[in-house]
C-alpha cells in the first residue's frame, strides 16, 4: 500500500518535472523563433530585393511605394528621441530612486509607491493621447509651430521611462550595505556627500542597468511616439519639426505595404534593426553586471 | 595643553565656514530630491485630473455599451471594451500556465546550470523585444503564415509572447518570498518536491502571485502596438459585436483610441478619444486597486498574516 | 554619579550625563554616566547585547541615522553639548571619528579612501592630499605595505589591512576622539595584534574609546575600563583596578568568567 502510494508520488514528480522543463523551454524556443523569423524577413530587402544595406542605413530618401528605402531619417529620429529621454528621464529617475532609497520616510514612500505603479500601468497609447492633446498644443503655442516633433516625443518618453529607471535605481542603491553609509557619515560627510560620493559610485553598475533598460523601453516605444511626432519621413532638421522614428514609421506604413513587396521587407528590416538594438542592450546589461562580480 | 586648545580652536573656525556651505549644499540637494519626487506625483495627479475633466462628459450608457460608428457622430465603444477583456482572458489562458510553470522550475527546481542560464537569458531577451516588433512577428506567423488574417486568437498569442517574461518574474518573486523553512519542513515530512510546491509553496505565495498577475493583466489590457497588425484595428460585423469567435478580427479599446485618431472619419473623434482614454485610465486604476485588495485578502486567508 | 578615578589630574575630553537610548519602546541604555579622560584609552567591556555598541554610537550621533532610535541626556565634548539644537551632527562626527566592527572601505582606490574625509572637508590641493594620505597611512602602520599601490582598489586588501585603512581614513580628518567598535573582532590574531599596537600609539595624539568583547584585549591596551551589563554602566575604573580589585560583585563575576 505504502509502496503504491510512493510509486504514484514518484510518477507525479517525474511528470511534473517534464511539464515544468517544457514550459521553461518555450521561452528559449520563442526567442529563437522571433530572432530567426525576423532575421529572415528583415534581410529579404537585401538578399531578395537587392537593396544595399548601405542605402538602407545611410540614405535619407524614403519612398516606400516609389522604391526608395533609406531609413536614416527614422534611425536618427529614434536615436534623438531616445537620447533626449535618457538625458532628461535618466537623471530624474535616478534622483527619485535615490529619494526612495535614502530620503523618503517610510510613510511617504508607502504613499508614493502606488503612484509610480499607476504610471507603469498607463497604456502607452494614453501617454500618446495626453501628449497629442496637451503637450503638442502647448509646445506649439510656446514656439509658434505645429507643436509635434522630436521635442514632444522626447518629453513623453522621458516620463514613460521614469518608473523603470526609478524602481531599478532604488533597488541598486538598496543593495549598497549600510556600513558604507555609516563609514561615510562617521567621517563627517553630509547625507548628500554620502549619496554623491559613496553610494552612487558604489551602485554604478546597477544604475547603469536602470538607464539601459530605460533606453530599451524608449527605443521600442511606438504609439506614444507616433501620436506626437507628426510623422514626416524626412531627415530631422529641428526638434520642433514633424519627424519620424523607426517604430512610428513601421506602424504607419505596415497597413499600406502589400505582402511580399520590397516596401514591406524594408519595414521588417526596420523591425529587425530594433530587435538587434534590444538584444545589444541585453548584452550590455550582462556586461555591466559581470564587471561587478 | 595650550597648543592643543589652539589647534582645536583654529580647526573649529576653519571647519565652521566650510561646514556652513556644505550644509547649504546638503539642504539644496535634499530639497531638489523631494521636489523631483513630488513633481512626478503631481504629474500623475494632473494626468488623471485632465483625463477626467475631458472625458467625463463623454461617458454615457450608450458610449460604454453602444456600437462604434464609421462615419457619423455618437459612436460607442462597447465591442472594443468586450474585445479588450476577451483578448486579456485568452492571453491569460496561455500565459499563466506556461509562465507559472517556468517560474516554479527556475525558482524551486533548477540548480545552477546551463539550462537555467539559457531560460533566464531567453526571458530577459524576450522581455526587451519591443511590442511593435512582437506585433510584426505575430503578423508573420499568424496572419501571413497561418492565413488567419487579423484575429483575436492571433492577438492573444502575440500578447502571450510579450507577457510571458513579466508573468514568470512575478511567479519567481512570489515564490522567493516564501521562507525556506516551509520547504524544509514539508520535505522532512517525506513530501516530494512537487507535493511541497503544490501544497505548501504555492498557497503561501498566492497573495503576491495574484497581485502580480493582476498588475500584468492591467498592462495586457492597455497593450496596443502588438495588436494593430495581429488582432486588427476594426471590429467584426457579425451578428453581434460581442463576438466570441477567436478567429474574428477584434479591435481592443487601446487600439481604438489609436485608430480613431489615425483614420476615423467621424466628426466626434476627439470626444471618442477622450472618452476611451478615460476608460483605459479607470481600468488601469481598477486593476491596481484590485491587485492590492485581492492580494492582501488571499495572503491573510492562506498564511494568516497581513503583509 | 560614577566618578573616574584619577580624574582630578586629567582633563575630561568627553562627559556623558544621564544618557538614555531607546529603540522604539526598548530602552537600550539606562541613565549612563561617564567621564572620558583626554589622551587615554577607555575600554568598554561587557557581555554581548549589554549596550556597549549602542553607547559608543551615541557618542558621535550615529543614532541620528537609525530610524526609531532616540537619545536623551547630555554628552559634552570639551564642555560643549553635542546634542544641542544648534550643533550640526556632521561637525560632531568630524571631531569624533569612528572605526567599525567590520572593515568598511569604500569601493574606491586606497588613496581615495584615505583622502575622502579631507576632500569633503574642503581640501583640494593634490600635493597636500598626498601628504595627508602618506601621514595617515604611516600613522596607521600601513604605508609600507601599500605605498606602491595607492591606486589599487581598497577591496583587494586583506581584512587586517582594510581595517588599518579605515583607521587611516579616520586619522586623515584629524579628529580629537576616535571611537572603535570591536575593531579587531573580524580579524585574525596577527592582524589583531597590529591593531592593538596601533591603538597604543594613537593615544599620544587622540582620545580613544574602544568597545571590545575580549577582556584580555581591554587589559592589554586600555588605561581605563567601563563595565556594562544590561544597558547599565556598572563600574568605571583604571584598568588595573577593574581587573584586580573590582568593587561591584557583578564586575567581579564577569571578569572571573561567570557571564557568557
Amino acid at each position: 500500500m505504502v509502496g503504491v502510494r510512493a510509486n504514484k508520488a514518484h510518477r507525479d514528480e517525474r511528470f511534473a518535472l517534464i511539464v515544468l522543463v517544457t514550459c521553461s523551454g518555450i521561452f528559449v524556443v520563442a526567442i529563437a523563433l522571433i530572432l530567426g523569423f525576423l532575421a529572415f524577413s528583415g534581410t529579404r530587402l537585401f538578399f531578395h530585393d537587392h537593396v544595399s544595406p548601405f542605402e538602407f542605413l545611410f540614405s535619407t530618401n524614403w519612398d516606400g511605394l516609389g522604391g526608395h528605402f533609406g531609413a536614416a531619417p527614422f534611425i536618427v529620429g529614434s536615436l534623438i528621441a531616445t537620447g533626449f529621454a535618457i538625458l532628461v528621464g535618466g537623471p530624474l529617475g535616478v534622483a527619485i530612486g535615490v529619494f526612495f532609497s535614502e530620503l523618503a520616510p517610510k510613510r511617504v514612500a508607502d504613499a508614493m509607491k502606488p503612484a509610480i505603479e499607476v504610471l507603469v500601468g498607463i497604456p502607452s497609447v494614453v501617454y500618446g493621447w495626453l501628449g497629442l492633446t496637451v503637450l503638442v498644443p502647448l509646445i506649439g503655442s510656446i514656439f509658434h509651430t505645429g507643436g509635434d516633433g522630436l521635442l514632444a516625443a522626447g518629453i513623453v518618453l522621458s516620463i514613460m521611462i521614469l518608473p523603470t529607471v526609478i524602481s531599478l535605481s532604488e533597488d541598486a542603491l538598496r543593495v549598497v550595505p549600510d556600513s558604507m553609509r555609516e563609514g561615510s557619515a562617521a567621517l563627517g560627510a553630509t547625507r548628500w556627500e554620502t549619496i554623491s560620493r559613496v553610494l552612487v559610485p558604489s551602485a554604478k553598475s546597477g544604475l547603469a542597468v536602470a538607464v539601459i533598460l530605460g533606453i530599451a523601453r524608449a527605443i521600442g516605444e511606438t504609439l506614444a511616439v507616433q501620436l506626437v511626432l507628426g510623422n514626416a519621413p524626412v531627415f530631422v532638421t529641428s526638434l520642433l519639426r514633424p519627424a519620424s522614428a523607426l517604430t512610428s514609421e513601421i506602424v504607419m506604413d505596415m497597413g499600406d505595404a502589400p505582402d511580399g513587396t520590397a516596401f514591406q521587407h524594408a519595414l521588417f528590416s526596420m523591425a529587425f534593426l530594433l530587435l538587434l538594438i534590444a538584444m545589444g542592450l541585453i548584452l550590455l546589461i550582462r556586461f555591466a553586471l559581470r564587471k561587478r562580480t | 595643553m595650550a597648543q592643543a586648545v589652539a589647534r582645536v580652536a583654529s580647526s573649529d573656525t576653519l571647519a565652521s565656514n566650510n561646514a556652513r556651505s556644505r550644509r547649504i549644499v546638503d539642504r539644496i540637494a535634499t530639497g531638489s530630491l523631494w521636489t523631483a519626487a513630488g513633481s512626478v506625483v503631481a504629474l500623475l495627479v494632473i494626468f488623471i485630473g485632465y483625463l477626467f475633466y475631458k472625458g467625463a462628459s463623454v461617458i454615457s450608457w450608450h458610449f460604454l455599451f453602444g456600437y462604434p460608428s464609421s462615419a457619423n457622430a455618437g459612436g460607442g465603444i462597447g465591442p472594443e471594451i468586450f474585445n479588450s477583456f476577451y483578448i486579456l482572458i485568452l492571453t491569460l489562458v496561455f500565459t499563466l500556465p506556461i509562465a507559472v510553470c517556468a517560474g516554479m522550475y527556475l525558482q524551486e527546481y533548477a540548480g545552477p546550470g546551463r539550462f537555467r542560464d539559457l531560460v533566464q537569458f531567453s526571458a530577459e531577451s524576450l522581455a526587451t523585444v519591443p511590442s511593435i516588433v512582437m506585433g510584426l512577428f505575430g503578423l508573420l506567423i499568424f496572419v501571413q503564415m497561418f492565413h488567419w488574417h487579423f484575429t483575436a486568437l492571433g492577438g492573444a498569442l502575440t500578447l502571450t509572447l510579450l507577457n510571458l517574461p513579466a508573468m514568470m518574474r512575478v511567479t519567481q518573486e512570489a515564490l522567493a518570498g516564501v521562507p525556506g523553512t516551509y520547504r524544509e519542513a514539508s520535505m522532512s515530512l517525506g513530501a516530494t518536491r512537487w507535493q511541497t510546491v503544490v501544497k505548501v509553496i504555492l498557497p503561501s505565495a498566492i497573495g503576491p502571485l495574484i497581485t502580480g498577475v493582476v498588475l500584468v493583466s492591467g498592462r495586457i489590457f492597455g497593450e496596443t502596438a502588438a495588436l494593430i497588425y495581429t488582432a486588427g484595428a476594426s471590429v467584426s460585423f457579425g451578428k453581434s459585436a460581442y463576438d466570441f469567435n477567436p478567429f474574428h478580427t477584434a479591435e481592443t479599446l487601446a487600439v481604438h483610441l489609436y485608430s480613431t485618431h489615425r483614420e476615423a472619419l467621424v466628426p466626434d473623434a476627439d470626444a471618442i478619444g477622450n472618452g476611451s482614454a478615460l476608460v483605459l485610465l479607470v481600468m488601469v486604476l481598477l486593476f491596481n486597486v484590485v491587485a492590492r485588495v485581492v492580494g492582501r485578502q488571499l495572503t491573510i486567508r492562506f498564511t494568516g498574516k497581513a503583509s | 554619579m560614577i566618578q573616574t578615578p584619577d580624574a582630578t589630574s586629567l582633563h575630561d575630553k568627553m562627559n556623558v550625563v544621564d544618557l538614555d537610548v531607546f529603540y522604539g519602546n526598548f530602552q537600550a541604555i539606562k541613565k549612563g554616566n561617564l567621564a572620558v579622560p583626554d589622551h587615554r584609552v577607555m575600554a568598554l567591556i561587557g557581555p554581548s547585547g549589554c549596550g556597549k555598541s549602542t553607547f559608543i554610537r551615541a557618542l558621535n550621533r550615529m543614532h541620528d541615522l537609525t530610524p526609531g532610535a532616540r537619545v536623551e541626556g547630555t554628552i559634552t565634548l570639551d564642555g560643549t553639548d553635542i546634542y544641542a539644537p544648534d550643533i550640526d551632527p556632521v561637525t560632531v562626527r568630524h571631531r569624533i571619528g569612528m572605526v567599525f566592527q567590520r572593515p568598511n572601505p569604500f569601493p574606491k582606490s586606497i588613496f581615495e579612501n584615505v583622502v575622502y574625509g579631507p576632500k569633503i572637508h574642503g581640501e583640494k590641493n593634490a600635493k597636500r592630499l598626498l601628504e595627508i594620505a602618506e601621514k595617515s597611512l604611516r600613522a596607521a602602520a600601513l604605508w609600507d605595505e601599500v605605498k606602491d599601490r595607492l591606486n589599487r582598489s581598497a577591496l583587494d586588501l586583506s581584512g587586517g589591512q582594510q581595517q588599518r585603512l579605515c583607521i587611516a581614513r579616520v586619522l586623515a580628518v584629524e579628529p580629537e576622539v576616535i571611537l572603535m567598535d570591536e575593531p579587531a573582532s573580524a580579524l585574525d590574531p596577527i592582524a589583531t595584534s597590529k591593531i592593538e599596537d596601533l591603538i597604543g600609539e594613537l593615544k599620544k595624539k587622540y582620545t580613544v574609546i574602544i568597545v571590545t568583547h575580549s577582556m584580555q584585549q581591554a587589559a592589554r591596551i586600555s588605561d581605563f575600563t567601563t563595565f556594562f551589563l544590561l544597558g547599565e554602566l556598572i563600574e568605571v575604573g583604571t584598568t588595573s583596578d577593574i581587573f584586580t580589585r573590582p568593587k561591584d560583585k557583578r564586575t567581579e563575576d564577569y571578569i572571573t568568567g561567570r557571564y557568557g
